[in-house]
């Protein structure tokens, strides 16, 4: 889940495949998973439907985590509710019962709304990685969020033939290849473009 | 990509458009300079903000008193401009939510724009009750269940004027969560295009390190559904919760059953009314016509016409439920709301939400922008009406003729009114100034589709 080689720093030598057509990278994605070469990620201006089965990745679990928190949303406020119309200080109203669980009802459905939607939003920046002001360290071309698509590997892994895979990414219409290898001493790293 | 579309479907973006072009397109009035008529119009909303500061300073100095309402007419424009406000920004949520839930992708290009008009209309709907309670200084106590040492004076959960405070803040902040997740990857695209520092700087912040990794887009996805699943019900809720306002009353005219999906229909009507306004001329202005298309006014002048009518219904079967009902207190409240001294106002209501939509069954009026524009003022407006007919015509006679009264704005509450307006424009002025009007990344997954 937290795999630290899934980060551009942790890996020696790094494969880039730039595009700039959605099907051509799509296609090109599912032809390297299935070679079985690592892919670190594929950075894209916009949602590419199908790209994360063409990498392998798994539906995420954050809706469990929305449940949860909005059951203790639900839970803060029938306590909330209760705690003031019960027990801390007991008013009659218009002769209706203390306990007039139909009236709690839109506090009840509001605060669960509230909390099931903060909370998967604060779960989703948190498992991201992501806040406010922070200088993002993958952009491999400053056009991965405008109109190219980096399909970023790994080619630390025993058995991947370099050669092989640039012929493949250069068939699956790739506009530009890079090469990037990383100098963990120093921080730096040196690219090359290969095309 | 693909997906099985019928080819005599316009398209969703009109011309050939490349990646690159929708950015060039949608990013070019950040990255230029603010244009004359940008000037014009925000130095214009600006001086109606300053309307609002003044005027509620005055409410805020010498009290309520400076309104018009009476010991009879205790709720008239204000409350009138709460709901008018609230029912704005529901179009918002519901083109951006349920529409997404019912995979319209005609929502892409409109979904942006509309949410901002959602937090701003609920900015300004939240100003009124604030402000009507009185002393604003205390208001926090009012409001929200604070400890404190009266007592301890608690809320009161059985009343839904409390319920409503829940429903509108969980409203504004669940739309400004959501309207601010879709914001991210398009402010990421502007700080990747940055020249100059500050742009760089404040970009960079927003944009919270968005790289437009897969791995985030499949969460974002996720995320975006569910948000759109929850915000479905509690847009509906928070109209639900305003018409319990008055449903829950026993004042004729206001104790009616019909009110929650009446109000709801009204809502989408008017917020589909305001979106059109803002839209046919942003389209022209920012020249965005071939991502907002003729398809686009086309698809919300049927929701218009659509929710028009169901409004209408509720009226109609209102005075119906009314006299069916025997209770001569009924009976009386809706026949003087036609005929009585407000007559004006339920007429032009009728006329501007029932009548005047009903011409978008010609596919000529459907497609045609400057009458789409002259209509969706024309709803704006009968919505409005609505409001005021509800509260005013049901409150001004009272069981005893003793009671009976009448009620007009003073000029600190019109002053109000118009100066929310001011604070919408201003806001909206500075949206489509420093944030991309068009949501990019989801139009640019679109360029090729057909409606």
């Amino acid at each position: 889940m937290f795999d630290s080689k899934l980060s551009l720093k942790n890996n020696k030598t790094l494969l880039f495949g730039i595009f700039e057509s959605g099907d051509h990278a799509l296609d090109t994605t599912r032809k390297v998973y299935e070679k079985g070469v690592d892919i670190i990620d594929c950075y894209t201006p916009y949602p590419i439907h199908g790209m994360e089965k063409a990498m392998g990745l798994k539906r995420s679990r954050l809706p469990i985590g929305a449940f949860i928190c909005g059951s203790i949303g639900f839970s803060l406020a029938l306590t909330l509710q209760s705690f003031i119309m019960y027990f801390d200080w007991p008013i009659i109203i218009g002769n209706k019962p203390y306990v007039g669980i139909p009236s709690w009802v839109p506090v009840l459905f509001e605060f669960s709304i509230l909390c099931t939607a903060f909370g998967i939003g604060i779960m989703f920046f948190a498992r991201n990685k992501m806040i406010h002001g922070k200088v993002p360290d993958e952009i491999v071309d400053p056009a991965q969020t405008d109109y190219r698509i980096v399909l970023a590997m790994s080619l630390d892994e025993e058995g991947v033939n370099k050669d092989e895979l640039i012929d493949l990414l250069r068939k699956g219409g790739a506009v530009e290849i890079k090469e990037r290898v990383n100098h963990p001493s120093d921080q730096t790293f040196t690219e090359k473009v290969l095309n | 990509m693909s997906h099985h579309s019928a080819s005599i479907r316009p398209r969703l973006v009109s011309t050939d458009k490349s990646l690159a072009d929708v950015s060039n397109d949608i990013c070019r009035p950040i990255e230029n300079k603010a244009s004359t008529s940008w000037k014009v119009g925000f130095t214009l909303a600006v001086l109606f903000l300053g309307l609002l500061g003044i005027t509620l300073t005055i409410t805020t100095l010498f009290g309520i008193g400076t309104w018009g309402l009476n010991k009879t007419v205790q709720w008239g424009w204000d409350i009138t401009n709460f709901v008018f406000w609230v029912g704005i920004g529901h179009a918002g949520t519901l083109i951006s939510a349920i529409l997404l839930l019912f995979r319209q992708k005609w929502r892409m290009s409109i979904n942006r724009s509309a949410e901002a008009m959602t937090i701003f209309a609920v900015m300004c709907a939240a100003i009124f009750p604030l402000f009507h309670m009185g002393r604003i200084w205390v208001g926090a106590y009012w409001v929200l269940p604070l400890p404190n040492a009266f007592g301890s004076l608690w809320v009161n959960f059985n009343s839904p004027l409390l319920w409503d405070v829940f429903a509108i803040t969980t409203y504004f902040s669940v739309s400004l969560l959501f309207w601010y997740l879709g914001l991210i990857p398009d402010i990421a695209t502007i700080r990747d295009r940055a020249t100059t520092p500050a742009r760089k700087f404040w970009y960079n912040f927003f944009s919270m390190g968005w790289t437009g990794s897969t791995r985030t887009w499949n969460r974002y996805e996720v995320v975006s559904l569910v948000l759109a699943g929850i915000s479905t019900p509690l847009v509906l809720s928070v109209h639900t919760i305003v018409s319990f306002d008055f449903a829950t009353s026993v004042v004729p005219g206001w104790h009616t059953t019909i009110f929650p999906p009446y109000f709801v229909a009204g809502a989408i009507f008017s917020g589909f009314g305001m979106v059109l306004t803002l839209l046919i001329i942003a389209r022209k202005v920012m020249n965005y016509q071939e991502y907002i298309t003729i398809g686009h006014l086309e698809a919300m002048s049927k929701v218009v016409m659509l929710t028009g009518t169901l409004v209408g219904l509720a009226y109609i079967t209102e005075f119906f439920i009314a006299a069916y009902s025997g209770v001569e207190y009924e009976q009386y409240a809706f026949i003087n709301r036609a005929t009585g001294p407000y007559w004006w106002a339920y007429w032009s209501m009728m006329t501007c939400n029932l009548v005047a939509p009903q011409v978008f069954w010609f596919k000529w009026a459907r497609t045609t922008p400057w009458f789409i524009f002259l209509l969706s003022i024309v709803v704006n407006v009968g919505m409005w009406f609505e409001r005021f007919v509800i509260i005013v015509t049901s409150l001004h006679r009272e069981y005893l003729p003793s009671g009976w009264a009448m009620y007009s704005p003073t000029w600190v509450e019109i002053g109000i009114f118009l100066g929310t307006f001011g604070l919408f424009f201003t806001c909206f002025f500075l949206f489509s100034k420093f944030l991309p009007v068009i949501n990019m990344s989801e139009v640019k997954t679109i360029l090729r589709d057909k409606e």
